[in-house]
């Protein structure tokens, strides 16, 4: 049965019975069925199956769905939230146990967090004259101990360092950014403010670029008497953008320094007692002058570390950078439209091939892994998946 | 209609009860799911009144909401049975309460694909129209009045069966009885 032996299609037949066609189709069909005893034939299945299926009759409603209902019911409007979840409990439906779990892991993650913070912000509210008492007390401390150590070179070094870290030795270094309006006269305002603080510039570097503002970088080594009154100076140079400070604290890495330096030249000082006192060999005079030599070395090396690490000290370090304010400028067009619109395409295609080529590399490169991974992850996932449609179908 | 009310919701239950029950039964092989299904349904559409407002047949909104429960159920049910073992749908329906025509239709109805399955039974017990049906399951008509066409055909195909000959003939003659 097909619509070129039949003026109306089976579907229009069923929708016919189904009540689903405009008056107009409808007599048309009508007439039709009149005629065709074909299509009559499927209007009867239709009929058919649709008694078949009216015999399909479901029992009544239970009892208990109503009484389940009202009592669920009853407690929504009680404004009881416990029982059983249905699909649309709302989320502010808690029961008090879930209520009494949510205080009690809140209270105890307060809890937590202030016995974390609470000794750090007492720490921290501690003043400076209090922390260098309690730094000094601490060094009497270990003096003492110090004194009573066996061996004079452990106990040597220990009181050097006693002494030394009761003054603690801090590396200061300042970062400003800073923008201003013209470079050149910050230049000279910078140079005047290193010559009034008695400070220097360790490195320094000026760019000017090409259709960018112009921009300059240095390492400024100033006084640490007169870093907070240097740096006050270079913020009046423009509008400051970031400042950062940061002190490094070398007092162990100096105490440390200065023990190893005085054992040393007490080495050295022996060995030259050994030398003028004692007679020997020619090879074992030379042996001690060797070593002479090798520990006078070493005192240098030390000498000099010390030197730069009190210099560090000594001297603040002030990392500036000053960036003016960008001014463009109204350049001639460099290039014809024609030159320009030929350059873009040259770029364009270039651009394009090694688009291409890079993801050819990429799937030359990775393809195989990728493959496999996909192959080892694929086979599960599309069993589950299949698995689970079948699920969904069944039900 | 104003289903905020309680005494609304009364009679919204009363007039609704049969027929969303049995929507339930019939899609849903178990029983007890089946009326647990209703029961969330009516709940839920008690909670939402508030929210309702009549676009469509009141009807078309009620299985609506109860279709949206119905594929929750479904997809937890399936995702229980592949990522925890066990098999879902294939529990026969309990003895009690169930016809012999019952057990023969659903065992018809269940071999269409299930889209065919919710399209007929829609159609020919919750007497939708196909518009409603379009809008509900959220396709074109025209693949309604298709797809019902072919669930129609096929499930006559199926009840013409040699296994289901016996109670094809007693269908007849109860069908040449009324």
């Amino acid at each position: 049965m097909n619509t070129s032996t039949h003026p109306v299609a089976p579907e229009e037949v069923m929708a016919f019975l189904d009540n689903e066609l405009s008056v107009t189709d409808a007599q048309a069909v009508s007439s039709h069925l009149e005629d065709c005893a074909e299509c009559k034939s499927l209007a009867e299945e239709f009929r058919r199956t649709s008694q078949s299926l009216a015999s399909w009759n479901i029992p009544g409603v239970p009892a208990r769905l109503e009484n389940l209902l009202m009592n669920r019911v009853a407690e929504i409007d009680s404004g009881f939230k416990g029982g059983k979840r249905g699909v649309f409990t709302r989320a502010n439906s808690w029961s008090w146990k879930r209520w009494a779990i949510a205080s009690g892991t809140t209270v105890a993650a307060l809890l937590m967090v202030m016995a974390i913070s609470v000794p750090n912000l007492l720490r921290s509210h501690l003043t400076r004259d209090e922390m260098e008492q309690f730094s000094q007390r601490q060094g009497y401390d270990r003096d003492s101990r110090g004194i009573e150590a066996d061996g004079p070179p452990i106990a040597n070094s220990r009181s050097i360092a006693v002494a030394t870290a009761l003054v603690p030795m801090i590396a200061r270094t300042v970062s400003v950014s800073i923008v201003v309006k013209d470079l050149a006269t910050s230049r000279s305002s910078l140079d005047i403010i290193l010559a009034r603080h008695h400070g220097y510039s360790a490195q320094l570097t000026v760019s000017t670029p090409q259709n960018a503002p112009q921009s300059l970088q240095a390492s400024l080594r100033i006084p640490v008497s007169e870093l907070p009154s240097a740096v006050a100076d270079l913020k009046t140079l423009g509008r400051v953008e970031n400042e950062s400070q940061s002190g490094e604290e070398v007092t162990q890495q100096h105490t440390d320094l200065v023990a190893r330096l005085k054992n040393a030249r007490d080495t050295e000082q022996q060995l030259r007692t050994i030398l003028q006192e004692r007679t020997g060999k020619v090879a074992e005079v030379l042996q001690v002058e060797e070593e002479i030599a090798r520990v006078r070395g070493d005192i240098e090396s030390m000498e000099a570390e010390q030197k730069t690490l009190e210099h560090r000290v000594d001297f603040g370090t002030v990392e500036l950078q000053i960036t003016e304010e960008y001014k463009a400028q109204l350049y001639p067009p460099s290039a014809s439209v024609s030159t320009r619109i030929l350059n873009a395409l040259v770029v364009g295609y270039r651009n394009g091939s090694e688009t291409l080529l890079g993801l050819f590399v990429f799937v030359a490169e990775y393809g195989p892994t990728l493959l496999i991974c996909l192959v080892i992850f694929a086979l599960p996932v599309i069993f589950v998946w299949r698995r689970y449609r079948r699920m969904m179908n069944s039900l | 209609m104003n289903v905020g009310l309680n005494n609304a919701d009364d009679e919204l239950f009363r007039r609704y009860k049969q027929p969303l029950f049995g929507f339930f039964r019939r899609l849903v092989p178990d029983p007890d799911q089946g009326e647990e299904l209703a029961q969330e349904t009516f709940l839920a559409l008690i909670r939402a009144s508030s929210r309702y407002e009549p676009r469509a047949l009141f009807r078309t909104y009620l299985y609506a909401i109860g279709f949206k429960i119905l594929r929750a159920h479904r997809r937890k049910a399936a995702f229980r049975a592949t990522f925890l073992g066990g098999e879902v749908g294939l529990r026969e329906p309990a003895s009690q309460n169930t016809t012999e025509a019952e057990l023969c239709l659903r065992q018809a109805v269940g071999k269409l694909e299930r889209i065919d399955r919710e399209i007929l039974l829609l159609r020919e017990f919750e007497l939708l129209t196909y518009a409603d049906i379009a809008e509900l399951l959220s396709l074109p008509v025209n693949t309604v009045r298709s797809r019902l066409f072919r669930a129609r055909i096929a499930l006559r195909h199926i009840l013409s069966a040699p296994h289901l000959k016996p109670f094809a003939a007693k269908l007849a003659e109860s069908e040449g009885h009324s």
